[in-house]
């Protein structure tokens, strides 16, 4: 687990159960100057809440997971009072899946393979701030 | 009449042509055997030593229709009373017309009866019914009729002295004369038009020829000789007629023989008063017994005849090219199939015939060096020294431009000296229905495999998605840190090996996919169950997440290799993984497993079962389950198992379900594994549960 965080900064945390995946995502947002936690399952974020608040700004979650899916890990935060906008990304058509999350804390649901100008505004969207591209116009 | 009627074949249904053709030759018949019946009788019972009106009358009703019978009755009795009225008085001549109308009915109606239409005397049992019915019963008839004629007129005060003599003469003269009176009469009606050869007519004028020799040399040798050694003098004769020429012309040569003796006997005796009552009863037993031989042998040879006949008809009805190999492995014997067919070919195997020897050509054709020779040689060795009871070869056309399949079958000629039959039968169209229906299960299987697929298209879709997410995510990244002054190169370097693995990752999938995906024709190759068994699990394991369902395995590291095709037994197993999954869906969590094992089942094969906790299978439908059509699911077609089992059965293995004491149900499968044990004796299927042996 690795944690850039800044008073500043954007943090978001990725739970994701493919290593590739989280890889991946974690060095795409690092290129955006964001804060990353990343994390292999639901257990292992809930296991790191510090006295129920999460280390993260926005939560970036796949919804096909063993043990314990992206809708159960919502329904577990929302269980516990945690509030924390969430992505989710999927293999299957977006529009279903975000029925299943209805009620839920989702700001959106993005197809896999995630563009990167999709997961920023995403990202926008949940945290209500702006994205500085480092390397942008 | 009618009822008498019912029972006769409709070969007795003639024209008027054929009665007039009938009574033609009826009558002159009828009134000669009236006159000759009167010249030697038992001198005061009045009944004649041969009757031959009783044998004329009775082959005529045999062979006509019972509404014609009329004519044939009026027409003896006129016969009767012109030859007897008005020496003897009236009542007695009309009472006897009356016996021998009785009898001659009696005698048509049994015969036509107890043989089925006109006897034609093949084999024993024609010859008994018709001793039976014209022999035994009708003369006993008119015999007690013509007795109680003679006893009432007051010519004798005995009933049984007339009673036997009407009786044997008429028994004699149904067993001398009427089987060739039938055969006339229905040579005459045109029921029994055979084409004569020219080989036969010969014969039998020949025959004929030598039988008047006989009866001459019999009517002068009565004077001189003694009348019984006399009388055997005409068994060759009559054994001749018997073997050549059937009951019909042992019959015509006994009547022939049968009216010399009573003339030598009549003409022979000097005294005023005639032969003797005992002279003329010796004389008909002696031609009685005679007759019985002889009719048996004609029975017996035309049975034999018939058997011969059948036999042949039987070979050369045969489409299939039959050959008959005697002991040595010569040829005595091709239906006409095989000899067309050794005609029309070119092949030195094809064109052997009757009177070649089949096994030299076979050994001279697997010298040359012929496969087929060598397979035929080493056959019909085989089933003629007893070492095989069936050989069965199938083979190409050798010939060039002959597309034909044929099959060859050998078997043991059943017969004491031994010998083969050799069968060959063309089976191209089997053949290739064969081959079409291989190809439609071949079919079949890959779209069972396709639809398979299909079920787990959601979760390959996912599997297929995460390496290019990742590569995606990281090609992107990459792209950022190039635009940055200076790019990080070490941290390029190792993102692009991630994008490189994750790439690979994927091509791997689209491999093993594609593997199953592609309609191959079957692969053996040998297969490591716990390969075979990861292998699904990779495949499947996405499914199982989505469907919260937890998979187990246990794997017997020590399992033998199998032998077979890796995609359709992969296509078997996810066939079972993905019922067991249906089978849980109504479960709660803690109830969703799934267990695959690997055991080694004996020495020769392995067992791979799929356990689920599952709602279990409805006892009744435990092994229909594998009958096509036959479903648990309410969307299924219930193809799955029933491929999954014939696949199996290719395999030589074998696949049941059974469901499992703590609820669920547990698919087995059983399967040869590569290298047989040669000391290994257990049956595959020795500890398999009752079920599943068929």
């Amino acid at each position: 687990m690795s944690d850039h965080t800044s008073r500043s900064q954007i943090r978001v945390a990725i739970v994701d159960d493919d290593a590739g995946v989280r890889v991946g995502l974690r060095r795409l947002c690092e290129v955006f100057e964001l804060g990353v936690s990343v994390y292999a399952s639901g257990h292992e974020f809930l296991a790191s809440l510090d006295h129920g608040c999460p280390h993260a700004d926005c939560l970036l979650i796949d919804a096909h997971m063993p043990t314990m899916t992206g809708v159960e890990l919502q329904h577990d935060l929302l269980s516990r009072g945690v509030q924390i906008p969430t992505i989710v990304f999927t293999g299957d058509d977006p529009d279903t899946v975000s029925a299943h999350h209805t009620g839920l804390s989702v700001v959106a649901c993005l197809r896999k393979p995630v563009e990167s100008d999709d997961l920023i505004a995403a990202i926008e969207r949940a945290v209500g701030a702006v994205v500085s591209d480092p390397d942008g116009p | 009449m009618q009822f008498l009627g019912a029972r006769h074949s409709p070969e007795t249904v003639q024209g008027s042509r054929h009665l007039a053709a009938s009574l033609l030759l009826f009558v002159p018949l009828v009134f000669a055997g009236n006159e000759i019946g009167s010249i030697l009788r038992y001198p005061d019972v009045g009944s004649a030593v041969l009757f031959v009106p009783y044998a004329v009358l009775t082959a005529a009703l045999v062979v006509s229709r019972p509404r014609d019978w009329v004519w044939y009755i009026l027409i003896d009795s006129i016969a009767h009373f012109v030859t007897h009225w008005p020496q003897w008085p009236m009542s007695w001549v009309l009472l006897a017309t009356v016996a021998n109308i009785a009898r001659a009915l009696a005698a048509a109606v049994l015969v036509a009866r107890l043989c089925d239409g006109i006897p034609r005397f093949v084999g024993v049992r024609t010859l008994w019914c018709f001793v039976v019915g014209a022999v035994i019963v009708a003369p006993a008839i008119g015999a007690s009729i013509g007795a109680a004629n003679v006893v009432l007129h007051g010519a004798s005060d005995d009933y049984w002295r007339p009673w036997r003599a009407w009786f044997t003469s008429n028994a004699l003269t149904a067993f001398t004369m009427l089987p060739a009176c039938m055969a006339l009469f229905s040579y005459t009606a045109g029921l029994n038009r055979v084409r004569v050869e020219r080989r036969r007519l010969v014969e039998g004028v020949l025959m004929t020829a030598a039988l008047c020799a006989t009866a001459f040399m019999l009517h002068e040798g009565f004077e001189r000789a003694n009348p019984a050694v006399t009388l055997f003098a005409a068994l060759p004769i009559l054994v001749w007629s018997a073997l050549r020429f059937g009951a019909a012309g042992a019959s015509g040569a006994l009547t022939v023989i049968t009216f010399a003796a009573i003339w030598s006997v009549d003409r022979g005796e000097t005294s005023a008063a005639g032969p003797s009552e005992d002279q003329i009863l010796a004389l008909q037993f002696f031609v009685f017994f005679t007759a019985v031989p002889v009719l048996c042998l004609a029975a017996i040879a035309a049975g034999r005849e018939a058997v011969v006949q059948l036999h042949r008809a039987l070979l050369a009805s045969l489409h299939d090219h039959v050959a008959l190999l005697d002991a040595r492995g010569v040829m005595f014997e091709a239906n006409a199939s095989w000899r067309r067919f050794a005609e029309s070919s070119d092949a030195p195997l094809h064109r052997a015939r009757t009177g070649d020897d089949y096994l030299a050509a076979c050994r001279s054709s697997a010298e040359r060096g012929d496969i087929m020779g060598t397979a035929l040689f080493d056959g019909v060795t085989k089933v003629l020294s007893g070492a095989e009871q069936h050989v069965e070869i199938e083979y190409d056309d050798p010939e060039p431009g002959r597309h034909e399949t044929y099959a060859i079958r050998i078997e043991p000629l059943e017969r004491p000296d031994g010998g083969a039959v050799v069968t060959r039968a063309n089976v191209t169209a089997r053949r290739q229905a064969q081959l079409e229906i291989e190809r439609h299960r071949g079919e079949l299987s890959h779209l069972a495999r396709v639809n398979v697929l299909g079920q787990l298209s959601g979760a390959l879709a996912h599997d297929l998605n995460q390496p290019l997410a990742a590569i995606l995510s990281n090609a992107q990244a990459a792209h950022k840190w190039l635009l940055r002054d200076p790019p990080n190169t070490e941290y390029l370097t190792e993102i692009l090996q991630d994008i490189i693995d994750d790439d690979r990752r994927a091509a791997a999938m689209i491999h093993r996919l594609r593997s199953l995906l592609k309609r191959g024709d079957l692969r053996v190759e040998r297969i490591d169950v716990a390969d075979l068994m990861s292998g699904v699990l990779d495949l499947s394991r996405s499914e199982l997440q989505a469907r919260n369902i937890e998979p187990t395995s246990s794997i017997d590291p020590a399992a033998p290799a199998l032998l077979g095709d890796k995609v359709q037994l992969q296509q078997v197993l996810l066939n079972l993984i993905l019922n067991a999954c249906d089978a849980m869906n109504d479960m709660e969590g803690p109830r969703r497993r799934l267990e695959l094992s690997v055991a080694s089942h004996d020495l020769r094969t392995v067992r791979l079962s799929v356990r689920d906790w599952g709602v279990g299978l409805p006892t009744d439908l435990i092994e229909r389950l594998f009958e096509p059509f036959v479903t648990t699911k309410s969307d299924g077609l219930g193809l799955g198992l029933s491929i999954s089992r014939t696949i199996i059965a290719a395999h030589g293995g074998r696949l049941w379900a059974e469901n499992n004491p703590g609820g669920g149900a547990t698919i087995h499968c059983v399967l040869p594994v590569a290298d047989q044990p040669e000391s290994a004796i257990a049956e595959p299927t020795s500890t398999l549960p009752d079920a599943v042996r068929h």
